[in-house]
């Protein structure tokens, strides 16, 4: 097939990719769907090409390349630590710009030395786009979602309050919402009239009675052959919840929140912000913090100088196969995205591999970096 | 220039946008035989009426072959990306009337809010090894509801042309997004509506295309004021 619109330096960024220690891989454009839509949610169907097979199985036009790398590497069944590169089209519906672009990068799957494996994403793809752009000075991001996780574990709020906070980091908006909800001194829980009358009925007051309720009453009305939540899931939410109803957030911990989440400092400064903070706060975010650390260290180590890497604690992504590090490559003073990256230790066990594989990577923009080449030029 | 505008074919929503037009003043006959799908108004030369089934008609607004038509809000908005930029809504017309809901089963006790919803979500997939499903045939008015207003992203849709309420006793989904006017078909599903779940309150609407010729042409005016008027 000839490459149209393949920018010219492809084949040295290629070279670039190889060089660092990675085996080039391809793969197919035409993509199951299933996968992409399970991972991050029915809203990507409006941003992807669909069609469907002669047998109604549903299909894509390659919107991106980590799940088909990951979904190779478990099919392929080759061990890790694995390196993989890969350059090529990918196909999304846009508001701005070609709805058909490239896209290269590096996946790197089960290296069990986090810290490093994680400076040599960052590390990688500030060279190569260096390479690709001398003389043009980038701005780099960088997140941590396992950070906020801990801040949010130190505050000893209730589990189910933390799962919903982790769930909305990396959505400024949501998150918003969020706190200020949980910290509204209008009712936080809503139930329905059936949980009254159970209630005056005493059937909530053991978990046993509720459950033996639940199951009862799911025989009686024929739904529980193909119940998806058993009597026990709901029985356990359902009291988790009564125990939340008369709790909210305090405005200590509501402070404490924004004030970690208003955290953008250069990152050779933030391991001791965070240790101040933590200690100022109160906190300990002993593990995390450890990470964030060594992340820090590994990153001087692969040359890159973290007082040119800005921190800024509230970054992330709001999909929940990211773990751990994010980070975006811009040119500065400029919001264009020229590399994007992340942990996502969660996304091969999602796809089906057997063990736990960690998992970061990052791609590139090869139309954006294009036309910020041009510019430069 | 004639004005078109499309009627509903066939069933109640033809009787009753037959008859405010009629008290609008515009006595729509059809044109030959009963069944057609041509219609015009009584000494009206400039208006012409085309009958199409419901859901046509919406896709007809959007891409202009008729001016106004008469269909429920929930299939314009259903039908339409941005539906507010291409159409006007000239009037709500008081029957037809239809809420689109989420609807859970009665025994999921400890859901009553999108924020429940939005935590059984959540780990879903940890719990039963797959997304939770919705079946329904609302896919964009779902998928505003659940991520644009609720940042609720990780479910699936699975499409369901009828019979809707079935799908979560019958297995082929968790929970249903549907119109309902009573309830009563949900209640005898064990079916509950999530108590901020309703996504739209439709009813029947006279709806306009929006074309730059509609600027200032009398008829056009006409046609909305006398509807408004009727009401």
């Amino acid at each position: 097939m000839p490459l149209i619109n393949l920018p010219a330096f492809a084949p040295d960024l290629v070279a670039d990719l190889e060089a660092r220690g990675t085996e080039r891989v391809d793969t197919p454009v035409i993509q199951p769907a299933e996968p992409f839509l399970d991972m991050a949610g029915e809203d990507l169907r409006r941003r992807i090409f669909m069609t469907e097979s002669e047998t109604g199985k549903s299909l894509c036009l390659r919107p991106e390349f980590t799940i088909p790398v990951c979904l190779r590497h478990i099919e392929t069944a080759t061990g890790t630590p694995r390196r993989y590169a890969y350059l090529g089209e990918v196909f999304r519906q846009r508001r701005e710009g070609s709805n058909e672009f490239y896209q290269a990068g590096i996946e790197d799957l089960g290296e069990p030395d986090v810290a490093r494996a994680d400076a040599r994403a960052v590390g990688d793809a500030i060279a190569v786009l260096t390479n690709r752009l001398p003389g043009v000075s980038l701005s780099v991001v960088l997140g941590d979602q396992s950070v906020f996780e801990a801040v949010v574990a130190a505050c000893g709020l209730p589990a189910g309050w933390q799962k919903r906070l982790v769930h909305a980091f990396g959505n400024q908006t949501q998150l918003q919402r969020l706190m200020d909800t949980l910290s509204n001194p209008a009712p936080s829980g809503i139930f329905g009239p059936e949980v009254e009358r159970l209630a005056i009925l005493g059937k909530l007051d053991d978990e046993a009675t509720l459950i033996a309720h639940i199951d009862a009453t799911m025989e009686a009305t024929g739904y529980s052959t193909n119940a998806s939540r058993s009597p026990a899931d709901i029985a356990r939410r359902l009291r988790e919840k009564m125990e939340l109803a008369s709790t909210r957030l305090d405005a200590r911990t509501l402070a404490l929140l924004r004030e970690f989440l208003a955290l953008e400092l250069s990152l050779a400064d933030a391991p001791r912000a965070l240790a101040a903070f933590a200690e100022k706060a109160g906190l300990s975010l002993g593990e995390a913090l450890a990470r964030f650390e060594s992340r820090v260290a590994a990153l001087r180590e692969a040359g890159v100088d973290p007082s040119a890497v800005i921190y800024r604690a509230a970054f992330g992504r709001p999909l929940d196969y990211y773990t751990g590090l994010v980070f975006e490559i811009t040119p500065e003073r400029d919001p264009l995205v020229l590399a994007g990256g992340g942990r996502f230790d969660r996304l091969l066990t999602l796809l089906g591999a057997r063990e736990r594989i960690p998992a970061v990577g990052f791609s590139l923009w090869l139309d954006r970096i294009a036309s910020v080449k041009e510019a430069a030029a | 220039m004639t004005i078109t505008i499309g009627l509903p074919s066939k069933g109640r929503m033809k009787e009753d946008s037959s008859a405010i037009l009629a008290r609008a003043g515009f006595s729509v006959v059809a044109v030959g035989n009963d069944r057609s799908y041509r219609g015009r108004v009584e000494g009206r030369d400039d208006i012409e009426i085309a009958f199409l089934s419901a859901s046509e008609i919406s896709r007809e607004i959007a891409n202009g072959t008729v001016d106004f038509g008469v269909t429920g809000e929930d299939l314009v908005r259903e039908g339409l990306a941005e539906a507010d930029a291409r159409v006007e809504f000239c009037a709500r017309l008081g029957f037809g009337h239809a809420d689109v809901v989420v609807a859970v089963p009665e025994i999921w006790l400890d859901v009553d809010t999108m924020a429940d919803l939005g935590d059984v979500a959540a780990d879903f997939r940890a719990r039963h090894g797959r997304r939770l499903t919705i079946a329904t045939k609302y896919w964009r008015l779902t998928q505003q509801f659940f991520s644009g207003n609720h940042g609720i992203q990780l479910y699936r849709i699975v499409e369901s042309l009828g019979a809707t309420e079935g799908a979560p006793a019958s297995g082929s989904a968790d929970i249903i997004v549907d119109i309902t006017s009573t309830g009563s078909t949900l209640v005898a599903n064990h079916l509950k509506i999530l108590s901020d779940g309703v996504i739209l309150k439709s009813e029947a609407c006279l709806v306009r295309a929006r074309k730059p010729e509609h600027e200032g042409n009398p008829v056009v005016a006409e046609i909305i004021d006398a509807v408004r008027g009727a009401l």
